[in-house]
């Protein structure tokens, strides 16, 4: 076994690399801030355009839906900061770089995540300025409880975010081209999420809360924050809360899982 | 250089394309799932608040899928290649050939384009059966619709040329290039039609604008909301903007050759 104080140097060593990379590539840096700033910004302007135009959005106003992305961005940035590589497992065990990987000492997943040249935390910094905004327009009160419940929201969404993305990783170990399922689930955690879950029919409600629960990222939460009953009355309240059970089931779900196709990777050596 | 070439190119592009059966599969899908997330949401929209801008739903939902329909066409972008040739190097090889680069780029964006429109087939049958579709009002109205998604075509191509030529000063442009795809999704009306922007002056500059000849003008025209009295104008306001980006692309390029050949990269 390796002890933990080894993880943690190559990972501070991984860290230090990607600063020294972005010192010299600073141009390229900025381009990438730029971009976070485009793609966010365009998809709030969007909103922005059409809520003041349309009003209501199933009783939620602009500055609801706003605040439902805001939130949904800053669990998803903090996830990218930290579990971005994870969607290399697919091009690694294909080009076989992964093969590599298993020879060395340090866990395989962690080596997946700790390689240099994993995005650089600014938009999660962008999201953080972004969600103090909606959190102002929506005069959000800063209650030791409302604290709570955005801190374990956001850390529950950023492993929620992870481990559906490290499953779909790990059938990779099964399936060479998983492009379209990619593709889908993307579509579902950052397209279909911008709305209230309670738009849509049953099918979505049942796959954005049930089977990719992305809903507990920022709608459940979001209910309790903003009280919106209408929505509390089709859905429990308590969905608000439970973002940190759902994302320790998914953990432990998709840390196995990924155990099982490693195994099995190993096991046929194909 | 004789036309045969270019036709062959284009051909060649055509063909290449259908080798890529997975990538039609997964791009309808990706068609289907947005336009089921879309009229969901227009839907609930104009439930609660009743039509806004003179766009009854059954037009909006039109609208959406025509819109996604377009994004498979436009987002070909066959000037990608020219990108990879300067990056590699292997332009300096080409500028020997007897072709013209940026023709045949025209030519294999062309061919690329032409099995877009394919995959448009069962996307826009497909759709049908999740959204009630409008036909377009006249005979008159789709003649013109075609003729404005061709003008675009050719905006476009000018616009994904220009920035692809800008490779030869500097390598960063992919970022960039991205920044304007969607900046021109939000200004062209293919995410939200230009009639639900603030009235007064900021419609009227995003109606007017480059990005409007990309989409806003055939979807309106479809619609309806570009009627027969203005088919003139708004066709002529995209040859305009075709010719303005046509000639920066084309002087653009001219430097660029220049450079390459005089420095040497």
């Amino acid at each position: 076994m390796v002890s933990a104080a080894r993880y943690w140097d190559a990972y501070k060593e991984v860290w230090r690399l990607n600063v020294l990379t972005l010192m010299e590539y600073k141009a390229n840096f900025f381009i990438w801030l730029l971009f976070t700033l485009v793609y966010h910004g365009v998809a709030l302007a969007a909103i922005w355009v059409i809520l003041t135009k349309f009003p209501s959005l199933n009783g939620w106003q602009r500055t609801d839906v706003f605040f439902l992305y805001a939130l949904w961005m800053v669990g998803h940035t903090l996830n990218n900061s930290l579990f971005f590589m994870v969607g290399d497992v697919p091009d690694a065990v294909r080009e076989g770089r992964f093969d590599r990987m298993l020879v060395r000492p340090l866990d395989s997943l962690f080596q997946i995540m700790a390689q240099p040249g994993q995005n650089f935390p600014d938009d999660f910094f962008v999201s953080i300025i972004v969600f103090g905004i909606a959190a102002a327009l929506v005069h959000l009160q800063w209650t030791p409880l409302v604290a709570l419940l955005v801190v374990m929201t956001i850390l529950s969404a950023a492993v929620i975010d992870g481990a559906v993305q490290l499953v779909v990783a790990t059938l990779s170990f099964w399936v060479i081209r998983l492009d379209a399922l990619r593709w889908v689930v993307m579509s579902l955690e950052n397209d279909f999420t911008r709305f209230p879950l309670s738009m849509y029919n049953r099918a979505v409600r049942i796959i954005l809360g049930y089977v990719f629960p992305f809903a507990f990222m920022n709608y459940f939460p979001a209910t309790v924050l903003l009280h919106k009953t209408a929505d509390a009355a089709q859905f429990n309240p308590a969905l608000g809360w439970m973002a940190p059970l759902v994302a320790a089931i998914w953990a432990a779900g998709s840390l196995t899982f990924w155990r099982i196709g490693l195994n099995r990777y190993q096991g046929t050596g194909s | 250089m004789r036309l045969e070439a270019y036709v062959e190119f284009a051909k060649r592009a055509f063909s290449r394309e259908g080798t890529y059966r997975f990538q039609v599969f997964s791009r309808v899908g990706s068609v289907l799932l947005r336009v089921f997330l879309l009229a969901t949401l227009w839907t609930n929209l104009y439930r609660a608040n009743g039509e806004q801008a003179g766009i009854p739903l059954h037009s909006m939902l039109t609208y959406v899928v025509l819109a996604l329909l377009l994004d498979i066409v436009y987002g070909v972008n066959g000037a990608y290649v020219v990108r990879e040739k300067i990056r590699e190097g292997t332009i300096a090889i080409d500028f020997m050939r007897p072709i013209s680069v940026p023709l045949y780029v025209f030519s294999d964006t062309l061919g690329q384009t032409g099995f877009a429109l394919l995959q448009c087939v069962p996307a826009l049958v497909l759709s049908a059966f999740l959204v009630h579709l409008d036909g377009p009002p006249s005979v008159l109205a789709f003649v013109a619709f075609v003729a404005a998604v061709a003008i675009g075509f050719v905006v476009n191509y000018f616009i994904d040329m220009i920035m692809a030529t800008m490779t030869f000063w500097t390598m960063e442009i992919f970022g960039i290039q991205i920044m304007v795809q969607f900046i021109a999704s939000l200004l062209s009306g293919s995410l939200v039609p230009l009639y639900f922007f603030p009235q007064g002056a900021i419609q009227q500059i995003l109606l007017n604008s480059p990005f409007a000849t990309l989409y806003n003008v055939p979807l309106s025209i479809w619609i309806g909301k570009i009627e027969p009295a203005q088919y003139a104008a708004a066709l002529g306001l995209q040859l305009f903007w075709a010719t303005v980006f046509g000639s920066f692309a084309v002087w653009l390029w001219s430097v660029g050759e220049r450079k390459v050949v005089i420095q040497g990269g």
